[in-house]
Parts: C-alpha cells; sequence; structure tokens
C-alpha cells in the first residue's frame, strides 16, 4: 500500500469520529446558547426575531392567563375541555387586553412541562390549573407561584396548603354524602351495596368520606369498593367482576356517570337490572335523560358540573383586569337530580 | 480468437495478447458472445475490452487469478451488471423484452452488419433470464424456510385455472419439480424444506431452478467448492446431459483438474485482459496456471525442511473425543512440523479441532488431556487457547471469519486487541500493526475505503492470516487454507505456512485437497467418520494411500 | 473528503434545522428558561438512550427501559419515606437512595442480560416480560395510586433536578458527563470495539475470542445503570411515582438512537447521534407547544413523521448506492 493509500485509510476513519464529536458537542453549544440568552436579551438575534414577529403579529404583550387541564381521556373531562374553550373565546372577545393561553397534558409530568412552558414561553401573570395528580403537581405548581404567578386551582387540591390564591371546587364531600343519604333512604337502612372509585385523588377520597359517613349508623354493607378511573371501559370490567363475585347486589353507588354507564352495560349483560338501581355523578346529559325519564335503573344523578372551570376562569380574568377582591376558597353546591328537577340540568349541547 | 493446434500451444500463447485477436462477427451456432466487453466500477476499470462467445452444447471454461475479473465478466453476461462498452449477441432463440418493455428480437446472423447487439440498458437480469441465460451463484439464492417445490418456483409460480386461479396449484408444482429433479438424477422430495437438505443438495435444486427457467446457457461458479468427490462426479455426469441437449455451459473453477476434465475450450484472464481462447485439449494444467499468472512460477509448493529430530513436543492430545461422536485420539506434534489432517468432507476434522480449542466447549470428554509444551492445560474456552498460544482459523471465512462490513484494520485487529489496548485503544500502534501486516501478507485492495467483503476471497483469506498470526501463537491450526482460492494466492499461502514451520512453530493444515496435504506435510493424519485411521508420513504419503483410509478401506493396526 | 456524510452529519443538520425553525416561530424560544428547560428535559431521554445506545449496537433491544424507571422510582420513595423515621440526616437517605438505584439498576440489567444470553430467550421477549413485570410491581406498590416522597425530603432534593451550575441545570451536566463516557467506552476501548463485533456477527465474535454472552450482558447492566442515573434525576422533579410514570420512554429511547444514526440491526453505533436525537424529540414537542399552528393532540403524529423522515434520509434509496 503507498503512503497516500494509508494516508486517505487515516482520514476516512477521523472524518467518522470527528462528526460524533461534533454531535457530542451539541449539548455545549445548548449552554453557550442559553448564556448568551440570559445575559444578552437585548442581542441582535432577539431583536430581529422580535421585530420580525411584530411585523406578523401586531398584538402587544397582553396580560395573559394560562390554563392548565388535562386532556379529554373521560367523559367529564371531555365537557371540562369544552367549557374551558367557550369561556376562552368568551373572555378574549370582551377583553381586547386579555389573553387566554389554554393547554391539556396526558400526564403528570407533561402537565408539569407544560408549567414550565406556560411560564418560560408565554410569560403568563395568572395561572387556573386543574391538576392531573395532586401530589406531583405540588412542587411545579409551588414554583410557578414563587415567580409571581396568580394562582387558581380547580377542583383537585394540592397536596399542601398555601400555595394557591384561590381554589374553585366542586363540593366533593357534600356529593358523597348527597348519594350516600339518597341510597340509605331508598333501601331503608339495609341492604347489600357496591362502590366504584375514580382515580386515587384528594377528590375521591372527599367524596367516599363523605359517603360513608352518611351511611354510618344504618345497616348497609358496603361489599365492596375498587377503583373505575373514571372511565366506562373500567367501570364495565369491575362491574362484572362485582357480578361474578356477589350474588345479591341491591344497590351501586358509581360515583361518576361515565363510570355509571359502564356500569349499565355490565348489568344488562349479566341480565340483572331488576335487581338493583345505580347513583352516578356529575350530570352527564346521557344519564339525566334517563332520570327525566324516569328509567328505573338510575332513578337519580348528582350534580358536579365540569363547567367549573368557566366559574374558574372568569374569577381569574376579573382579578387581573378589575380590583375586585378575588381570594379565598369558591365551593359549588352538590344538589340530588331527581325526575322532578331534571329540567333544570338538562343541557343536550354539551358534550358531556 | 486464437486457434493453436500443438503442444506447444503454452508458448504461443503467452506471446499473444489481446490487441491481436481479430474483431469479427462471431459465429452464428454461438449461443453467446460478447465482443470488447469493458466494465468500469466508479473511476476504476476492470475488464479492458473482452471478447468471449460459447458455443451450443459446449462447456466452455474460464480461467483466472482472484481478482482477474471472471466474475465480473459472468456478471455481465448474466445482466446482473451493466458493461460500459462492447458488443453483446444473443442467439438462444428465445424472446424477452427491453428496458422500455419492447421486444428484443434474440438472433444473429452470419454478417457482421446485421447481427444485432442487444444494448446494455436492454441486458438485464431479468431479460438475460428470460432469454434463457442463468447464473448459479457461489452463494445459494435460496429461501430455508420454503420447500425445494416452493424455492424452484419462487417468482413464477403456477395457479390454478378458472375460479382456482387465486390459489396455488401445489400438486403442479410438486409434480413438475420432481420430474426437473428427476433429470439431474436427483431423489429429493419436493416437499422437503431447504433448510434441512446438504449443501451438495442444495445445489442441486440451484441447478434445478434453471430447468424450471428453460435455461439455454448456464453459468456457473466454482461449484465444486462445497462439494465431495462423488456429488462433484454427479454434477459432471449432469453437465454432459446437458450438453448433449444442447445447453452452453460456462464454468469457473480453480480445480485445474476438473477444468481438465470436462472443458472444451478454456478462455483466461489476467487483471482484466483477455489472455487468450485455447481448446482445452491443447493445454496441460502446468500450461493453465502458467497462464493465468504471466510468470514463471517457481514451484507451487514451497520447500519445507524437515523438522529437527531433536524438535520439541509442541502439542499433545491423549483421549481426546468428541463426545457421542468418536472415540477417543491420540496425536503428537512437534516444533516445526506440519502435520495434515486429511479425509473425506464430513469426516469430523472440524469438529474435532473446534474442541479442541474451546469453541466447542461443552462437548469434551472428561478424560482428555491436553499438553502444549509439556504442560497440562484445560482449554475451555477459545479465550483460553488463544492465552497458551494456539490458534484456530476457521474454514469458513465469510462467516466466521471476517466482519464483512466492517474495515480491514477492524478486522485485522479484533483477536488481537488486548496487544494494542490499556483503558484506550492505542489506535496508532493499532495502524502501524495493520501496516506491517499488510506489506507481511500482500494484503490487496481496490481502495482505500474498502469493508472486508469488497476483497477478493484471496485476499481475505491472507487477512485472515495476518488477524491470528498477530498474537504470535506458537501452534496454528488452519482449516482449509486455500479453499476457493486462485492459484496465485495459494501459493503465497503455501509459503507463508511454511515460513511459519521453519520459525519453529507447530502447524496443523487441516485440507480435503489432495495435492496441498502432499505438496505441504511432514506427517498426514487421515480421518474417516469422527476417528483417526491412519497416520502417514515420509514416502508412505501418497494419494493413493490416504485415499484408502479415507474411504475406510483400510485401517491402522490397533 | 468533501462529500457530506449523511450518516453522521444528517441528526445534526436536522437539529439545526428545528433550532432555526424554532427561533422564527416564536421569540420567546431563546428566553432564559427555555433552552434550559429543553435540555433539561432531554436529559431523560439522552441517558437512558445512551445505554440503550449499547444495547442495540450488540444487536439486543430492551423494551423495559420506562417500567424499570418506574419500579425504581417507586422503590426510591419508599426508601426514603421509610428512613424518615430512623435516619436525621436527609443528605444521607438521599444518598442511601442513588445507591439503591444503582443496584436495583444494574441488578434488572444483569437479569435481563442472563435470560437473553444464558437461557437463549429473544431479547425483544425478555424485555417484554419484564416491562410487564416492572410495571405492574411498581402500580402494586403504589396500590393503583401514586407514591409521594416525604415534603421535606422532596425540598431538599429537587436542588438535584431544578439547581443549576454556571447557568445549566444539574441533569444536564449529567447528561453530558454520561454521554461522553458512553462515548469513549463505546469507540476507544475493547470493550466497544467488541460490542461492535459481536453486533456484526456473533459467529466471527466467536471466533475470534470474544466472550459474546458476557459481552451482551455487559451491555444490558450498562443500560440498567443509565436507567437508574436517569431516575435518581428524574424523581426530584415530581417527587412521585405512579404506574404511569416513564410510559413510552422505551419506544422515546429507541426512536432517539434509530435518529442519531445507529442501526436496528446491530454493528454500528453512535453515541453522538444519540445525544442529538435526544435533543431533536424534545424540540419538536416544544415547538409544537409553541404555535397553535398544529393541534396539541397531533403531538405524536409528528413525531411519528419527523422519525421516519429522519431514518429514509440517512438511508432511503434516494442515497446513491454505496
Amino acid at each position: 500500500m503507498t503512503n497516500n493509500e494509508m494516508k486517505a485509510v487515516r482520514a476516512h476513519s477521523a472524518s467518522g469520529s470527528l462528526g460524533e464529536i461534533l454531535c457530542l458537542s451539541s449539548l455545549f453549544a445548548g449552554t453557550v446558547i442559553n448564556t448568551v440568552c440570559k445575559f444578552a436579551k437585548h442581542s441582535i438575534l432577539t431583536l430581529a426575531a422580535s421585530s420580525l414577529l411584530l411585523a406578523v403579529a401586531p398584538t402587544l404583550r397582553a396580560q395573559t392567563i394560562g390554563v392548565s387541564i388535562p386532556a379529554a381521556t373521560h367523559g367529564w373531562a371531555g365537557g371540562l375541555n369544552f367549557h374551558a374553550e367557550q369561556t376562552k373565546a368568551r373572555l378574549e372577545a370582551a377583553n381586547p387586553g386579555l389573553k387566554v393561553v389554554l393547554v391539556t397534558a396526558n400526564s403528570a409530568s407533561e402537565q408539569a412541562n407544560d408549567l414550565e412552558d406556560l411560564v418560560a414561553i408565554h410569560r403568563m401573570d395568572a395561572l387556573v390549573i386543574l391538576p392531573f395528580e395532586s401530589a406531583p403537581l405540588t412542587g411545579p405548581v409551588r414554583n410557578t407561584k414563587r415567580r409571581g404567578v396568580f394562582v387558581t386551582v380547580v377542583d383537585r387540591g394540592l397536596s399542601e396548603p398555601g400555595i394557591h390564591d384561590v381554589y374553585v371546587a366542586g363540593n366533593n364531600a357534600e356529593m358523597g354524602r348527597v348519594s350516600g343519604e339518597y341510597i340509605k333512604e331508598r333501601l331503608d337502612g339495609n341492604g347489600k351495596i357496591v362502590v366504584l372509585r375514580g382515580m386515587p385523588t384528594v377528590i375521591d377520597e372527599q367524596r367516599f368520606d363523605g359517603f360513608m359517613s352518611a351511611l354510618e349508623g344504618s345497616n348497609i354493607e358496603v361489599l365492596d369498593d375498587q377503583y373505575a378511573n373514571w372511565n366506562r371501559d373500567d367501570g364495565f370490567t369491575v362491574m362484572q367482576d362485582f357480578l361474578s363475585r356477589f350474588s345479591e347486589i341491591d344497590a351501586v353507588w358509581a360515583q361518576d356517570d361515565d363510570i355509571a354507564i359502564g356500569v349499565i352495560q355490565a348489568v344488562r349483560q349479566a341480565r340483572r337490572q331488576e335487581e338493583l338501581f345505580i347513583v352516578g355523578g356529575g350530570g352527564m346529559k346521557d344519564i339525566v335523560k334517563r332520570v327525566l325519564d324516569g328509567d328505573e335503573l338510575t332513578p337519580v344523578d348528582v350534580l358536579y358540573p365540569p363547567s367549573m372551570i368557566s366559574t374558574a376562569m372568569e374569577l381569574t380574568a376579573l382579578k387581573l383586569i378589575s380590583d375586585t377582591p378575588i381570594e379565598g376558597e369558591y365551593i359549588l353546591g352538590s344538589p340530588l337530580i331527581t325526575r322532578e328537577n331534571a329540567e333544570d340540568y338538562y343541557f343536550p349541547d354539551s358534550p358531556f | 480468437m486464437v486457434q493453436v493446434a500443438n503442444g506447444d500451444a503454452a508458448n504461443k500463447a503467452m506471446a499473444i495478447t489481446s490487441q491481436e485477436s481479430q474483431v469479427e462477427a462471431p459465429p452464428h451456432d454461438s449461443l453467446l458472445a460478447v465482443k470488447n466487453l469493458k466494465k468500469s466500477y466508479g473511476e476504476i476499470e476492470v475488464l479492458h475490452g473482452i471478447d468471449f462467445d460459447l458455443r451450443r452444447g459446449e462447456v466452455h471454461a474460464i480461467l483466472g487469478e482472484n481478482g482477474a475479473g471472471k466474475s465480473t465478466l459472468v456478471k455481465c453476461l448474466s445482466g446482473f451488471e451493466a458493461r460500459n462498452d462492447g458488443h453483446l449477441y444473443v442467439n438462444t432463440k428465445q424472446e424477452f423484452s427491453g428496458s422500455d418493455n419492447s421486444v428484443v428480437p434474440s438472433i444473429m446472423t452470419d454478417n457482421a452488419d446485421t447481427a444485432q447487439s442487444i444494448a446494455a440498458r436492454d441486458w438485464t437480469h431479468a431479460s438475460a433470464e428470460a432469454a434463457g441465460v442463468v447464473l448459479i451463484h457461489q452463494e445459494f439464492n435460496l429461501a430455508e424456510q420454503l420447500s425445494v417445490a416452493e424455492n424452484i418456483f419462487l417468482g413464477s409460480e403456477l395457479c390454478g385455472k378458472g375460479l382456482a386461479s387465486l390459489f396455488l396449484d401445489k400438486k403442479k408444482m410438486n409434480d413438475l419439480s420432481r420430474d426437473y429433479l428427476a433429470t439431474l438424477h436427483c431423489t429429493i422430495d419436493p416437499t422437503t424444506l431447504v433448510s434441512s437438505l446438504s449443501v451438495a443438495d442444495k445445489q442441486m435444486v440451484e441447478i434445478a431452478k434453471t430447468l424450471a427457467k428453460d435455461a439455454r446457457v448456464l453459468i456457473l461458479d466454482e461449484p465444486t467448492a462445497v462439494l465431495t468427490q462423488k456429488e462433484s462426479t454427479a454434477l459432471f455426469e449432469l453437465i454432459d446431459r446437458l450438453r448433449g441437449r444442447g445447453v452452453g455451459i460456462i464454468y469457473i473453477s480453480h480445480k485445474l483438474e476438473e477444468i481438465e476434465r470436462i472443458a472444451d475450450r478454456i478462455t483466461v484472464i489476467r487483471d482484466g485482459d483477455l489472455v487468450g481462447c485455447y481448446p482445452a485439449a491443447t493445454l496441460s494444467k502446468d500450461d493453465m496456471a502458467r497462464l493465468m499468472v504471466g510468470r514463471e512460477l517457481s514451484s507451487l509448493y514451497p520447500k519445507v525442511p524437515a523438522p529437527d529430530e531433536l524438535a520439541s513436543v509442541a502439542l499433545s492430545i491423549h483421549g481426546l473425543h468428541v463426545a457421542g461422536v468418536s472415540a477417543p485420539e491420540n496425536f503428537e506434534l512437534r516444533r516445526g512440523e506440519i502435520l495434515a489432517f486429511s479425509g473425506l468432507v464430513g469426516s469430523g476434522r472440524t469438529a474435532l479441532f473446534e474442541t479442541l480449542v474451546g469453541l466447542r466447549p461443552a462437548q469434551l470428554g472428561s478424560e482428555s488431556k491436553i499438553f502444549v509444551h509439556g504442560e497440562e492445560v484445560r482449554l475451555n474456552s477459545f479465550t483460553d487457547a488463544r492465552a497458551h498460544g494456539v490458534a484456530y482459523l476457521t474454514k469458513d471465512r465469510k462467516g466466521s471469519g471476517l466482519l464483512l462490513n466492517k474495515g480491514l484494520r477492524e478486522n485485522f485487529s479484533l483477536y488481537a486487541l488486548a496487544h494494542f489496548a490499556g483503558i484506550i485503544i492505542d489506535t496508532r500502534a493499532e495502524q502501524s500493526a495493520f501496516e506491517k501486516a499488510v506489506d507481511r501478507f500482500d494484503i490487496r485492495m481496490r481502495d482505500t475505503g474498502v469493508v472486508a467483503g469488497n476483497l477478493s476471497g484471496g485476499n481475505q483469506q491472507k487477512l485472515l492470516l495476518a488477524k491470528m498470526l498477530e498474537t504470535t501463537p506458537d501452534i496454528v491450526i488452519v482449516d482449509e487454507p486455500t479453499r476457493g482460492i486462485d492459484i496465485g494466492t495459494k501459493s503465497q499461502i503455501y509459503h507463508f505456512l511454511a515460513e511459519l514451520a521453519a520459525a519453529g512453530k507447530a502447524v496443523i493444515i487441516i485440507s480435503s485437497d489432495m495435492s496441498e496435504v502432499i505438496g505441504m506435510a511432514h506427517r498426514v493424519a487421515v480421518m474417516h467418520q469422527g476417528n483417526i485411521v491412519g497416520v502417514l508420513s515420509g514416502n508412505e504419503i501418497t494419494e493413493h494411500e490416504i485415499m484408502r483410509y479415507a474411504t475406510g478401506l483400510k485401517a491402522a493396526a490397533a | 473528503m468533501t462529500k457530506i456524510d449523511f450518516k453522521t452529519a444528517g441528526p445534526f443538520i436536522a437539529l439545526v434545522a428545528l433550532f432555526i425553525l424554532g427561533i422564527f416561530v416564536n421569540d420567546a424560544f431563546l428566553s432564559a428558561g427555555n433552552v434550559s428547560n429543553i435540555l433539561a428535559r432531554s436529559s431523560f431521554i439522552g441517558i437512558v438512550a445512551i445505554g440503550a445506545t449499547f444495547v442495540i449496537t450488540t444487536g439486543g433491544i430492551d423494551l423495559s427501559v420506562g417500567s424499570m424507571a418506574a419500579f425504581i422510582s417507586g422503590c426510591m420513595i419508599l426508601l426514603m419515606n421509610a428512613l424518615m423515621a430512623t435516619i436525621d440526616s436527609l443528605v444521607t437517605i438521599i444518598f442511601l437512595a442513588i445507591v439503591a438505584s444503582a443496584a436495583i439498576g444494574g441488578l434488572a440489567g444483569m437479569i435481563n442480560g442472563l435470560l437473553t444470553t444464558k437461557a437463549k430467550i429473544e431479547a425483544f421477549i425478555v424485555t417484554l416480560g419484564t416491562m410487564g413485570i416492572y410495571r405492574s410491581l411498581v402500580t402494586y406498590m403504589a396500590d393503583g395510586g401514586t407514591l409521594s416522597l416525604n415534603f421535606t425530603l422532596g425540598d431538599v432534593y429537587s436542588e438535584v433536578y431544578y439547581g443549576t451550575l454556571f447557568g445549566l441545570p444539574y441533569p444536564v451536566w449529567v447528561f453530558l458527563a454520561v454521554a461522553v463516557i458512553g462515548y469513549v467506552l463505546l469507540n476507544m476501548t475493547v470493550f466497544g470495539r467488541h460490542c461492535f463485533a459481536v453486533g456484526s456477527n456473533e459467529s466471527v465474535a466467536h471466533y475470534s475470542a470474544i466472550n459474546v454472552d458476557r459481552v451482551k450482558t455487559a451491555t444490558y447492566i450498562l443500560q440498567g445503570l443509565c436507567v437508574s442515573i436517569a431516575t435518581i434525576i428524574y424523581v426530584p422533579r415530581l417527587g412521585s411515582a405512579s404506574g404511569q410514570t416513564g410510559i413510552l420512554w422505551e419506544l422515546e429511547a429507541i426512536a432517539a438512537v434509530i435518529i442519531g444514526g445507529t442501526m436496528l440491526k446491530g454493528g454500528y453505533g453512535r453515541i453522538g447521534g444519540t445525544v442529538v436525537g435526544a435533543l431533536i424529540l424534545t424540540l419538536i414537542g416544544n415547538i409544537l407547544n409553541l404555535t397553535d399552528a398544529v393541534s396539541n393532540y397531533l403531538n405524536g403524529a409528528v413525531q411519528g413523521v419527523i422519525v421516519i423522515v429522519a431514518v429514509y434520509l440517512q438511508r432511503g434509496a434516494w442515497r446513491a448506492k454505496d
């Protein structure tokens, strides 16, 4: 082999490793860029970029509300998203100086990412958040608060007190209690029931505790309770198992209308409709319709509206654009929906 | 075309070069012909204007060293590669479609002006097959998990008639396959899975495939490399039958005895040039070798001095056996000695030695003892063997010897990496060792960016040798070191092995090539069905004796 | 040699292109927090992907990494919460949890490796099985819910994720360190060469006196350790572990490795490419969040398209045959 050939071989292998090192150095590049950005806010680059953007988007920096909610993985969340979008449109139309950024997340860590982005990119002034899970989001929300953001927490509370400025929720304890009282009355204090729960969160605990306290002193036996994660597939499988295990069930507390749909299918499949009745929760239009029509299987429902996100957003917007004092806890009521008053709670346009 | 008719052919032929070949129209009984064929890979021209023609019912052999361009030539002939220049004529009287799907007639006439050359872009692998020109590769193109019949009809499956045309007509395919195999005197059941066939049977299936395609020109590239004597004989009988039917056969091989036996004409190619085309009867094996190499070949086998009588015993084996297969073996090997292990393909030599060096650990019998330089050792793994200075070169250089898609230096250093590394590999030391090895073993490559798979067989073998000798082992075991390699490189390898012995190493050569065994070894151990049946030395080493032991006709006195 | 070698340059060019796209889309892209967020977020997948590069280079695959991460997080949290009662020094508790994490990760990797090599079960199947086992174990440990780290501990520990050194978050430094070590190990040591050989052709490796089983098992152990490291810096972010932790990490890690140029079939590995691949995946998600042009729900679709395009550009039919 000639010397030139040897050199070529060596050069060939060197260029490969050079490429590798280049790629590794992209991490260093990130550092450099980051430092540059931190200390050179008015650098030519950002000037150029922002003037480009200004040419495209005429809005100056508005007051921004960030709204972070779970993605529509179950029916109630679908209603949540619907109402959030409606309220966003309404607020932005009514208030030209106000910008609402709506983001949805599929998991706790994704929601944490969203919070970071809302702060870093959208520079929000206020946050309206329905945490995917209470414990993991407590830290990230606290960080957001530390940056001077006004925090409104909806429905699922955080694991630590003193972080939120405003808390808007349904009354989970009352919801459980109302359901429990209805069942106790209907069964005359005596009977066997099964309970389907939601996801292991603070509100599920509150509902369950409210329910159990209502049953105290009666002879009602809770055969078993299981998590059905607030969706109808899980509701179906959990109820199927209950039906196989227990030959005698007088009533079912499904706690949520999505779960109730699954429960209804399972009960129909086992042909045990006559034997029991189901109490759901939430106010889904299908169930409310059934109550309206006097369905024996679902005689009542308990309200827990997803439109509470609208309440939260309106309150927060009010805080930003006016001097109105907004602080503390706003708890919405949870009345029992019966055949008599079902008319008032029936909204056929809503997705929930 | 050069016609020579007497024994001085060789001398005459050497004086004649390709420039003197007249360019004339190919004779009209040729099945396939090319004139002034040129082929380049990128910037590099590998065929510099070759003339070749194949007649009806002829066996035309192509001879040349590794890298001379034989494979490239047949790939151009069979449409697997597109030629860059030159004319190609086909006269198989079959129609096929060109690149724009128009029908290309394949007829030649007497008149040079009207003989139609087929354009390079029309001569693809598909159109070549449609014209009846079929190439059988060295590596089989068979789907292992399908049956024989399914393979034979792969790509041209037969379906039923009418409503049944949605489904395969398996019965018809099986029956036809049986017929094709019968013409080959082969009794394999067409429903057997290819993966369960022996190598020779797989080759039969490959040939049956060509019958299904109604081949008029058959190109065989090293067909007997993996066949035993008996199987090779069957193949030759088949070739005779095909000839009788008018099929033309192009035959590439390094085994000069075979070419002597079956070829009608021989075309010799050297470094991409046509040396000449001769009637086979006019060339002896020596002539062939000389024409291929183009220089006076000093003796193919080097003179290996007899080992020193007082040299110590390098390797001593007692009671070694491959569990369940053979009875315990004993043998000894001294420093500076070359011991050959001969026998028929399948006699168990590879199994024996792979067990010895720890490549097949679990099969070592419990009573076996191995002594290296007098010290008892346990070779539980190949790493142990390396540690004790025992090296083994596999006979499967492509499948188990070299990483075909990695560069040469990487391949070279893989076995001896520890020599170049502390925590980090010292690439400079590696590179200089590699350069030294390339020099010492004369490893030649087309360009510097190649991977091992691009090297010719001979250079691959030399690379493998360089790789395994880098750790300077004391005991070197080579398994089929010159299989599928041209004469020139074979000679080089023999010289390397002789050097090793002269330097005091102990060498074992496992080989099925009789002349190689006779030419190189001090002693020959012959194995038959897993046992060493005889050890020959000195004048006893003759082809006749070895054969008798190998075929089990004779066994050494117990 | 001025010919653009797409195999090595490709991913880097894509990264630069995406970066420019980000700047164009929203001027806040270059904001103080955002770049730092991107780098930190890519560290988890990046560290896991470096381990995966070794496994894939030797021709194996590990589908259990996401579940392993969830399982290790759960164990760490349980351990730390339990130790609160007996040990005073919070730093000691965290330190012990880190050691436990490494031990569990290494052990899990070894199990994957031994099952693949000694029991001779395909890597895909083995890791599919362990994937299911670990995830269900952590769901069991969390009783279907979430395991939460004690808040005082969480406060101290969160410094590991949220703290910075010279303006760069700690996770990024860890990522860098792992990448450099990985690069040296794969490209400059005997072990690295053995990995390439085993991935190229196991038979050749065997006939070159390489202990194939040991090399493969080592790569799985390396992968397990990488998962441990990623978990150690992940736990302080949210301070919780559940059945949902680390879902789809395995696919993202493998995607990062493939985008970076390593081949699934083995024998060819690029650590630098893996780093770039992880950055690209994170950047895609970030850019999609910046614009309203594409609905958030289509994040997954966009990522999928980009992965396919990236691989096609690397080795698609449009490139001249080598």
